[in-house]
């Protein structure tokens, strides 16, 4: 346990030219460990779907305030697949002190064309939600009907690299915090992307920051290989929007199935 | 590639700068070469100036045509732009040197007839340092206007530099945009910082840094002038490292300063021997910057001896050994 902080406290002692640390993950590990088996008890399945090597893109919906979402795909993949997913991350969150840190030696880097597009030439596995913040600051009542894939710059990217994209539904991830309200004005005033107002937050204070013990059920949906149509149909603008329309829809049949199979949303 | 004839004849501004300095002690063993002509304010060293034409002048003055002229020489060698602002000197002083003496020396430049080599000095400063900036800055990837004085300044140099390229398609003009570059012998606000007692950084932030040797900093010179490209390339040792890990290899004490107060806290403690920071380097502090090398692998050809932490590494070691004695 103390070794463990004092990885996760000290500088990297090894780490990539992407400032990506190893060491500093499995350190962190056992709490995600937790969240993931006790917490929002995480049901994964068609894992078998991501590789284990070579370049490829999980596309996944985005929701709940926070994205924990983005650590328990993470956490699905490093069990069942063994390797480590390269998260395109907001950019706002490296202005943020420990956070942006954290991000980045957790395998984070600040979503831009350029930075996945070179990811997956050198054969990484990257994480996108092609959503955005408007997926994961949507409102309660908006929950799981996903949001606009803007304009797919995930798909131009994928067939750019010739990198297969793995559709992903995640259930469980919108009720850990149930958005009801906003306010844009302290939002505005504190320079953030947006300030949630939850049941339990800010009327709890930091409790309120604790994500609910929701369940939670993950699906890798079979590779979309897009190699046959060649980079070059990267500036077809018209074929993009198709493609990524089509994965959109993928995703949002398989959350809805996997809502009817996970039955409570809590127990 | 085959390319023009060697440089035999080559004009250094700059020449008392450390790069300066370095180049032409090269160029003086190098057989090739004729005759080199440095210009500059301050006294080169000894063997420096005995080896060659020391023209004591400031860019900036019309002399510096005719010098040019009479001397036909047939390389520049632009290394007299700063490699940070140094804080302490006005920021209409520092625009009126770098952009107003690189204006006088391409206006000098463009009718010398005999020339078709131009490398600049330049600085990966240009990228500035951003939070969202992509990780691997390549070399077309420059924000304009940059956000601070200093980028707007060498965003206007390349401009010329530009410029020059443009009116004479004979010359090949080659920016090198230098990562910062850390040394013993070298006095910059990073290498002041790295050796300072203490090393100031901001309290929840490790930027990723990438760095050049102080040797391969004038190798690449000599190498451009050798093997010119038409346009800027990148120049650091591949790799980077976070920032808080080179001070630990250091073996230098980090002090965590909260971002909001740590120009203020820099500030105060430049009473206590600590250097001053500008604006630059305190967001170079922050979010750091990584550059993309193929270019520089690819086209200019030029392989480093040190990868960034290897080149912290090597400073390290050579400061334990200044420290012992």
């Amino acid at each position: 346990m103390i070794g463990r902080l004092r990885t996760i406290l000290s500088p990297p002692a090894e780490e990539d030219a992407w400032g990506y640390d190893p060491r500093f993950v499995r350190a962190f590990q056992p709490f995600l460990d937790v969240l993931y088996d006790r917490w929002w008890r995480v049901t994964a399945t068609g894992a078998e779907h991501v590789p284990s090597a070579g370049r490829a893109l999980i596309a996944a919906n985005h929701a709940g305030v926070v994205p924990w979402d983005g650590a328990m795909i993470g956490t699905a993949v490093r069990r069942h697949v063994g390797r480590d997913a390269r998260a395109l991350v907001l950019n706002w969150a490296f202005e943020l002190p420990w956070a942006s840190t954290a991000i980045r030696r957790g395998g984070g880097v600040p979503a831009s064309p350029a930075n996945a597009r070179r990811l997956l030439d050198e054969d990484h596995l990257v994480m996108v939600f092609p959503e955005g913040a408007k997926g994961i600051s949507k409102p309660y009542s908006d929950r799981y009907r996903l949001e606009r894939f803007g304009r797919g710059g995930f798909v131009a990217t994928a067939l750019r690299t010739g990198a297969p994209i793995i559709p992903c539904a995640v259930v469980g991830s919108e009720e850990i915090h149930p958005k009801i309200a906003e306010a844009p004005g302290v939002a505005k005033l504190l320079g953030m992307p947006y300030l949630p107002i939850t049941p339990t937050f800010p009327l709890l204070g930091p409790l309120g920051a604790v994500p609910l013990p929701s369940r939670w059920r993950i699906e890798f949906c079979p590779p979309v290989d897009l190699s046959a149509y060649g980079p070059d149909a990267a500036s077809d603008r018209r074929l993009v929007l198709e493609l990524s329309d089509a994965i959109r829809e993928q995703i949002q049949a398989k959350v809805y199935e996997n809502l009817i199979k996970r039955e409570g949303a809590f127990l | 590639m085959g390319g023009p004839d060697p440089a035999r004849r080559i004009l250094i501004t700059g020449v008392a700068n450390f790069w300066g300095v370095g180049l032409a002690r090269a160029l003086l063993a190098d057989p090739e070469v004729e005759q080199v002509v440095g210009v500059d304010t301050r006294t080169p060293p000894r063997d420096v100036a005995e080896g060659i034409t020391w023209i004591a002048a400031d860019l900036r003055v019309q002399e510096l045509r005719t010098a040019i002229r009479a001397a036909a020489v047939d390389a520049i060698v632009h290394t007299d732009i700063p490699q940070f602002p140094e804080p302490g000197r006005a920021a209409r002083q520092l625009h009126d040197l770098t952009v107003m003496g690189t204006l006088q020396l391409l206006a000098a430049a463009g009718d010398l007839p005999t020339l078709r080599t131009l490398v600049v000095r330049g600085s990966a400063s240009i990228y500035g340092s951003e939070a969202a900036a992509p990780a691997f800055l390549t070399e077309e990837m420059t924000l304009q206007p940059g956000a601070t004085r200093f980028q707007r300044d060498l965003g206007e140099i390349e401009k010329l530099v530009d410029g020059l390229a443009r009116r004479r398609r004979d010359v090949t003009c080659t920016v090198l945009r230098l990562q910062p570059v850390i040394g013993v012998r070298l006095d910059n606000p990073i290498t002041r910082l790295l050796r300072a007692p203490v090393v100031p950084v901001m309290l929840g932030f490790d930027p990723r840094v990438q760095v050049l040797h102080e040797d391969d900093s004038i190798a690449v010179l000599h190498h451009a002038l050798r093997n010119p490209v038409a346009g800027a390339v990148n120049v650091a040792g591949p790799g980077t490292i976070s920032l808080n890990a080179a001070i630990r290899r250091m073996g230098r004490p980090a002090v965590p300063v909260p971002h909001p107060l740590f120009g203020a806290v820099a500030g105060a403690a430049r009473r206590f021997g600590l250097p001053p920071l500008s604006e630059d380097t305190i967001r170079y502090l922050r979010y750091g910057r990584g550059v993309a090398l193929e270019r520089m692998t690819n086209e200019l050809g030029f392989t480093p001896r040190y990868d960034t932490p290897g080149a912290i590494d090597a400073v390290a070691a050579e400061l334990r050994k200044a420290d012992v004695a």
